[in-house]
């Protein structure tokens, strides 16, 4: 395991910003962290690299107590691009790999890769909130570390710089970096992450892989030819256990969730054995925003 | 760890301006006070001998420790409102190492401060007292006993940049708390008490000139004597900066 969490607890005077929060992350793996704004995934994240004091519970990094070592083989941008506004891009990396003691050499890659290649020896007071965050995210880069914390790594970004970052974090994955990203937009999860904590109010709601999270919310709905009897349908329904949460719609049809293991070609093969012949059947995703909500409901 | 904190402070231009602020003051405050005529005579000559003038410049540059102070407590708030004590930490610092870090700055400004006390001492008393030169290495002490002042005020500065995480709310409790808190403090708290307190310390390390002559005339400061005051003001430094170390490794940055 990377990053265990165990029963982590954090308040702030009577406001329990966070409570009993467990989560493991494994190797390789891209961890979401999703919740809509102050849900607690900034709080997470401090509690994790060391920056704030937890009020309960434990943190392992690679299996042990965290100490600065272990922060050094991370690479973490957490909340807001962090820097010395009179000192360049380049002296604020310069700064950055010393802090971590490694060498500077790969500073230059690194001011290419994120686009400040060429304003790298202009003070970064005079940036714009987008190329601090740019910066930030390459500064996180440096040293090519086993894992990188996101904190909104998209905060700021034009559209185009969103597209990057999202590449950048898939094309890091692909190299089998261990990837934790915090996001409260649901579709940049849903992209780039393999597992998912969904957080509310500083509690877990659901943690698991993304497809059985994210898309177990999936209904399908099916419309059986004229002339059958809408109560064989659901006689039929009822009988199959991987079938549930069965609701009647409009013009007759019926939609329903089906268990992970059981699609909507298994359904239509139980229907058809039946005796029961589909005049339609349509998946239909829900919208990223009702499954949210589904979720913490 | 040296180089590291010289590449936040080379670059930053408030540093320069407050360090030159700090010597131009020095050097101003030192050749107005040859002027000064007291009793219709010049003091100008009896100021700059040597090896009088090392006492006289260290008690002189005793009123400016509170710059460099000031300056320090601005490099640790801006690592707080900046948030790069917090990156810093992130990065794979520990809070030992960035106290440190801060612990070697006020031991540069020291080593600054000591060299424009140094500097102004020999281009004066070269100049407007060179029949004294041969004592110029005399009294040196009083420069070293200067040094561990500013590292005495220079620890308070920090405690205070670590506690209260503001330059501006920080620097007025410095100011208030030097040159108000602790003298009010002080007046109703008797003598063999008072003078182990923290400024009081500091202060009897550069003793006013001719202290001893006064003291026969006014009675007794109560003051500790300089070498009596340094294993205190040494002690305060030391807690003070345990102090930060204990604040930045418990808060949450």
């Amino acid at each position: 395991m990377v990053l265990e969490l165990n029963q982590l607890s954090k308040s702030y005077g009577r406001n329990q910003a966070l409570q009993n929060l467990s989560l493991a992350v494994e190797a390789g793996s891209v961890y979401g962290l999703l919740g809509p704004n102050g849900s607690g995934k900034t709080t997470t994240l401090g509690l994790a690299l060391g920056v704030l004091r937890a009020s309960g519970g434990t943190v392992k990094w690679f299996g042990s107590e965290p100490t600065a070592a272990t922060r050094r083989r991370i690479g973490a941008l957490l909340e807001t691009p962090n820097f010395f506004p009179y000192l360049t891009a380049r002296q604020n990396l310069v700064l950055t790999a010393e802090t971590k003691r490694i060498g500077t050499g790969s500073v230059a890659a690194v001011l290419d890769t994120v686009g400040l290649g060429t304003r790298q020896h202009e003070p970064i007071k005079g940036f714009s909130l987008g190329m601090k965050q740019r910066l930030a995210i390459g500064a996180a880069l440096l040293g090519q570390p086993e894992v990188l914390v996101l904190d909104e790594p998209t905060n700021g970004l034009d559209p185009q710089g969103i597209a990057e970052v999202r590449d950048l974090v898939q094309r890091l994955a692909g190299e089998g970096r261990t990837i934790i990203l915090a996001s409260h937009l649901l579709d940049e999860i849903e992209k780039v992450c393999t597992h998912v904590a969904v957080l509310q109010k500083g509690q877990l709601r659901t943690a698991g892989p993304v497809n059985s999270i994210l898309n177990a919310a999936d209904r399908v709905v099916v419309r059986l030819a004229a002339g059958v009897p809408a109560a064989k349908l659901q006689q039929a329904l009822s009988a199959l256990p991987a079938v549930h949460d069965v609701k009647p719609e409009t013009n007759g049809a019926v939609s329903m969730q089906l268990a992970a293991d059981f699609g909507p070609a298994d359904l239509n093969r139980a229907l058809f054995d039946q005796g029961l012949v589909l005049a339609s059947l349509e998946v239909r995703h829900r919208s990223l925003e009702a499954q949210f909500l589904e979720l913490t409901k | 760890m040296l180089q590291l904190e010289l590449r936040k402070l080379l670059p930053y231009r408030t540093v320069w301006v407050i360090l030159l602020l700090h010597a131009a003051l020095l050097v101003l405050f030192v050749s107005v006070g040859g002027g000064v005529v007291i009793n219709g005579q010049k003091i100008g000559s009896s100021l700059y001998a040597f090896p009088g003038l090392w006492k006289n410049l260290s008690y002189v540059a005793s009123y400016f420790n509170l710059l460099p102070g000031i300056l320090l407590i601005i490099l640790i708030t801006d690592e707080y409102q900046f948030r790069t004590f917090r990156q810093q930490v992130i990065n794979g610092s520990s809070a030992a190492e960035l106290v440190q870090g801060k612990l070697l700055v006020a031991v540069l400004l020291s080593l600054f401060a000591v060299l424009a006390v140094l500097a102004t001492g020999l281009f004066f008393g070269l100049t407007k007292a060179p029949e004294t030169a041969g004592q110029a290495t005399t009294g040196l002490q009083a420069v070293l006993l200067y040094a561990v002042q500013t590292q005495g005020y220079f620890a308070l500065a920090a405690l205070l940049g670590f506690l209260i995480r503001k330059s501006g709310p920080a620097i007025l409790v410095f100011l208030l708390y030097a040159w108000m808190v602790e003298p009010v403090l002080r007046y109703p708290t008797p003598d063999d008490i008072d003078r182990y307190f923290p400024t009081k310390v500091l202060s009897s390390l550069t003793p006013l000139p001719n202290e001893e002559v006064m003291a026969t005339m006014t009675g007794s400061t109560g003051a500790l004597l300089p070498g009596e005051a340094v294993p205190f003001a040494l002690a305060y430094a030391a807690l003070f900066w345990l102090l930060s170390y204990l604040l930045l490794r418990n808060r949450d940055l």
